[in-house]
């Protein structure tokens, strides 16, 4: 029952959140956005401020009752030095650094100000991250990065991240919620022992991808055998292996080509796709480091050989949303 | 082991250096081994730290924390005191240095050492120790900052200038809640610190006095409401002695009264006694700022009344406090000096204890005493013809000679040289022994008046002692017999009647008294002390005038009163915080650029001329230069300004520049009749 209101009320708390602080690329804070409260060591404070006040009315000593005043209202000047540490700041959210499924993005923040406070200590955080502490000296712009980690491949959306600061006494937490609109891209997660060593281990022992890909649909060179996937091409299977009652296997090929390499989707048989786009991606990145041009084929989509990072940014993309509904958050 | 966290540098300086102070603080009243384990615990905290030693194992801090317990008990041989109780502290919380394993470990240790900082303020509260606490609040509070300022600045002196910064805009607010603030007195029974003091005790023998008289220490500061009155009528009552065992005065007669409690508190009404005393004229009123005693028993003038809840009248007309008074104390009182004390009868008991004299002493005085009585049976009479007799052959002196047994007869008929204790006491005897109920009364006579502040100084050295007789149909007087020895004493302050003497302040030969006849350093000595009383008036005894400040201040003390007051007041004292928070406040340029335009739309609208809704600022222009031709080149310019304004790179200068255009942008009908 408890829970269940809890949930209610978490629904309704994160509901006037976003309504109050929706998604932004840029913002200024100010008292509109800023929440401020004690801090746990302020709740202690105010003990010790409790007690000093005990302590001078059962002694009637007013010089401890002065002193007990002069910590009080510096209780209360730090709510203006606290809540003055990020009111005025200007947050934009930056770049945002694609990552790989499984592993993390980097985000992307640029603090600046227009005035020439000194701003200390101050912390970006998101669930599941270290945070982030960086302080601002005048007019400079200053970039902090969050690496958030990311599950699943297409575009990335950070939750909203908590921006606080404590500075300078400890006392007071003054904090807000920025939801930015900046979105990270997300390749698919890459998947070790990838089928190119398959390719190199039928080379000798020349470790990385050399000018073959590895397909069933080819015929001139024989790479290995693998176990019969339903759907597989009768053609390729190899029956002689079958009589010997080593079950349904198929024989694999790769074509040796000179010039052009392809990343194709068909190549990797019998896989689901989100396997079948980790291996490509896998390669993608090994055939990236080579001097040969490759290229992609994807059941609907073919991208001509090339080379360089833009080349593999353009392949990674695409690895990144096949079949991902484009309103996803399609960026221009 | 590596600790998880650490304390950043600047932070652990500025803790170190608290830590080091607030163990300075207290020295005076500390067993100086548990200074020793502070400084020792603080050197292992910086090895620690260096990564030159290793963390103390489990079993030497509780050890540690074993001795310093027990060895506290060894040396108070109590817990419950003040002094035990802050010691204990100190030590847990030297031996907490050897623990900063989290950071709440090293707020624990900030917040401690605010709280024993503040805490020297329960043993001294003299202005010089008061600015010590003040500034060593300063390196704590930089402790503070530094632990959760910036990591990348580790210099220890921007945390103190930030924490200073604070200190001092905290003041202002300090001030105003100090003086609304109520006090609502003390809640429980508290231990009190043990110290010994100098002043009037509870008993009197010869000798006692002499030794006040040689301390120039303050015993009270006296402000009248009007003139102070002359020196012979400032006879400061405190203790009244019946008791008499051949030797030593002391108080009798404390209970057994039929009529009511011998204290009588002032809220339970002040008029139970009113049978006993008549008071003629008006009173005088007075306040007076006693220092530490550690008695309950307060000086006046006679008879007194106050209206403190804590202090009561006694049975024999003084005042007595409720605690004992450790601390300056500060309480008004009003006095009739012109007064009749249990002027009809004595009860029988008390009768007899007020002429009661111990067996086997003193038999000359007595037989003496007799044969006076049956020759002047006159009471009066028989007082003149002693006074005349001290009057003639006896010296008043700070140096008396010793005496034996018997003290009355040895100095009656024998030495005749003594102070005033010898003169009340041998006085008090001769009327015992004559059959006329007398009593001996300890306190201040005099007092040294304040040149330029409206104060009377009373010293220790104006201590005093004279007699009281009973007479029928006029209750009790005050007799001096010190007075008839040596009147001048009296009329002029005991300072300028003994100064000569070389005993004269013996106890207290680094006192600036003792340079009185020096012009500018008794000036500055009496500078001094009017710096004191303020002191002690407008900060230590707050509370007794903090009724009338605030009626004088506000009109009236009511909830809504104090509200308003704290809420302005506290707002002036935030001013500057809110100066900064104006200042610092960064413009939004950007809406200030729609401000203006929306002000520039304005006058074209008053003119008839309003902008339609999806209108750019450009087609707005030119559609105006349509229709009315004489605004073209003022809104053009105004136009172009706009959009460098919006658009270009030095917003700020350009929004300047568009706002002064604007405005000089005035537009009449005129023009637009003008143009068409």
């Amino acid at each position: 029952m408890i829970k269940r209101w809890r949930k209610v009320f978490n629904k309704r708390y994160q509901q006037w959140i976003t309504r109050r602080l929706p998604p932004i690329k840029k913002i200024r804070l100010d008292n509109r956005k800023l929440f401020i409260f004690p801090t746990r060591a302020g709740f202690v404070f105010f003990a010790l401020l409790v007690l000093l006040w005990l302590i001078a009315t059962n002694f009637e000593n007013n010089l401890i009752f002065a002193f007990t005043f002069l910590l009080t209202s510096l209780f209360i000047i730090d709510v203006f030095h606290t809540f003055l540490n990020l009111s005025g700041l200007q947050i934009e959210g930056g770049r945002a650094t694609p990552g790989f499924a499984g592993q993390s993005a980097e985000f992307e923040y640029l603090l600046s100000q227009t005035g020439k406070r000194q701003r200390y200590s101050i912390e970006f955080s998101h669930p599941g991250v270290d945070p982030a502490v960086v302080s601002l000296a005048g007019k400079e712009i200053k970039a902090i990065y969050l690496s958030i980690p990311v599950k699943r491949r297409g575009w990335f959306q950070a939750q909203r991240i908590t921006v606080k600061s404590v500075y300078p006494l400890g006392l007071l937490r003054v904090w807000t919620y920025l939801q930015f609109d900046t979105q990270a891209l997300v390749y698919p997660g890459v998947i070790d022992a990838p089928l190119p060593t398959q390719i190199a281990a039928g080379q000798g022992d020349k470790p990385l991808p050399q000018n073959y890909v590895a397909h069933n649909s080819g015929s001139e060179d024989f790479v290995g055998l693998e176990k019969y996937r339903l759907g597989e091409s009768l053609h390729h299977i190899a029956w002689k292996q079958f009589a010997r009652e080593q079950g349904l296997q198929t024989k694999h090929y790769a074509d040796a080509i000179d010039d052009e390499l392809w990343l194709d989707w068909a190549s990797l048989p019998g896989m689901d796709s989100e396997a079948r786009l980790s291996r490509l991606c896998a390669w993608a990145l090994c055939f990236s480091e080579a001097p040969q041009p490759y290229g992609l084929r994807l059941p609907d989509l073919e991208i001509a050989p090339g080379t360089g990072r833009s080349h593999r940014d353009a392949v990674l993309r695409e690895l990144a949303l096949f079949g991902l509904p484009k309103a996803a958050g399609e960026k221009a | 082991m590596r600790p998880l966290w650490q304390i950043p540098r600047n932070s652990l300086f500025w803790l170190l250096l608290s830590v080091v102070i607030s163990i300075a603080l207290h020295l005076e009243h500390l067993p100086p081994w548990v200074a020793l384990a502070g400084i020792v615990a603080t050197l292992w905290q910086i090895q620690l730290y260096r990564e030159r030693w290793r963390q103390p194992g489990r079993l030497l801090k509780w050890s540690l924390a074993g001795a310093c317990a027990g060895g506290l008990f060894l040396h108070y041989g109590r817990m419950n005191g003040l002094e035990p109780m802050v010691a204990l502290l100190l030590s847990g919380y030297s031996l907490k240095l050897l623990e900063l394993h989290h950071k709440r470990d090293a707020l624990v240790l900030i917040y401690l050492s605010y709280l024993i900082i503040i805490l020297q303020s329960l043993f001294s509260t003299t202005i010089v120790s008061s600015l010590l606490v003040l500034i060593a609040l300063l390196p704590v509070t930089a402790a503070l900052v530094a632990m959760h300022g910036a990591t990348e600045n580790t210099r220890p002196v921007a945390a103190l200038r930030t924490g200073l910064a604070m200190l001092l805009q905290a003041i202002p607010l300090m001030l105003v809640l100090f003086i609304v603030m109520p006090r609502i007195g003390s809640l429980w029974a508290i231990p009190q610190k043990t110290s010994a003091t100098t002043g009037v005790s509870d008993s009197m023998s010869p000798g006692d006095m002499t030794k006040l008289g040689r301390s120039g220490k303050i015993a009270f500061r006296v402000e009248f409401d009007g003139p102070i009155p002359a020196q012979s009528q400032l006879y400061w009552r405190g203790l009244v002695f019946s008791g008499f065992d051949g030797r030593r005065w002391d108080q009798q007669g404390s209970w057994g009264y039929n009529d009511g409690k011998y204290l009588q508190w002032s809220d339970q009404g002040l008029e139970a006694w009113d049978s006993v005393i008549k008071r003629r004229g008006e009173p005088l009123s007075y306040r007076v700022t006693l220092e530490a005693t550690n008695s309950p028993w307060l000086f006046a003038l006679s008879t007194p009344l106050s209206p403190s809840p804590s202090v009561a009248l006694s049975r024999d007309f003084r005042l007595v406090n409720k605690n004992p008074v450790n601390a300056k104390l500060q309480y008004s009182v009003k006095s009739w000096l012109n007064n009749q004390l249990e002027p009809k009868s004595l009860v029988g008991w008390r009768h007899k204890l007020e002429l009661a004299l111990p067996s086997g002493f003193n038999p000359k005085t007595r037989e003496t005493a007799k044969q006076w009585r049956e020759q002047t049976p006159d009471t009066v009479a028989l007082i003149n013809r002693l006074l005349a007799l001290y009057h003639q052959e006896f010296i008043y002196t700070l140096r008396p000679p010793a005496l034996g047994k018997h003290t009355v007869d040895e100095f009656l008929w024998g030495t005749k040289k003594g102070f005033c204790e010898f003169y009340a006491s041998s006085f008090v005897f001769f009327m015992r022994a004559a059959g006329v109920p007398a009593r001996v009364v300890v306190g201040y006579q005099g007092g040294e008046r304040h040149p330029t502040e409206n104060y009377l100084l009373v010293h220790q050295y104006d201590a005093h002692a004279w007699a009281e007789v009973w007479i029928e149909g006029s209750g009790w007087l005050r007799v001096d017999p010190t007075a008839a020895v040596a009147p001048e004493r009296i009329e002029m302050s005991f300072a300028d009647f003994f100064s000569e003497q070389d005993d004269f302040l013996s106890a207290s030969p680094f006192a600036l008294e003792r340079l009185r006849h020096i012009n500018w350093l008794n000036h500055l000595r009496l500078k001094l002390d009017s710096l004191d009383y303020a002191w002690a008036k407008w900060v230590l005894g707050y509370e007794n005038i903090q009724n009338d400040l605030l009626l004088s201040l506000l009109g009236a003390i009511n909830p809504q009163r104090i509200a308003l007051f704290l809420l302005l007041a506290g707002g002036i004292a935030l001013l500057p915080i809110f100066i900064m928070l104006y200042l610092s406040r960064e413009k939004n340029t950007r809406d200030e650029l729609d401000r203006l335009f929306l002000q520039y739309c304005s006058r074209l609208e008053k003119m008839g001329l309003p902008r339609q809704s999806g209108e750019g600022p450009r087609d707005f222009a030119q559609r105006i230069s349509r229709c009315a031709p004489g605004l073209t080149e003022a809104v053009e310019h105004l136009t172009e300004l706009y959009e460098s304004a919006r658009y270009g790179e030095e917003q700020e200068a350009e929004i300047k520049a568009f706002k002064t255009a604007l405005r000089g942008f005035k537009p009449s009908r005129k023009v637009l009749l003008s143009s068409t």
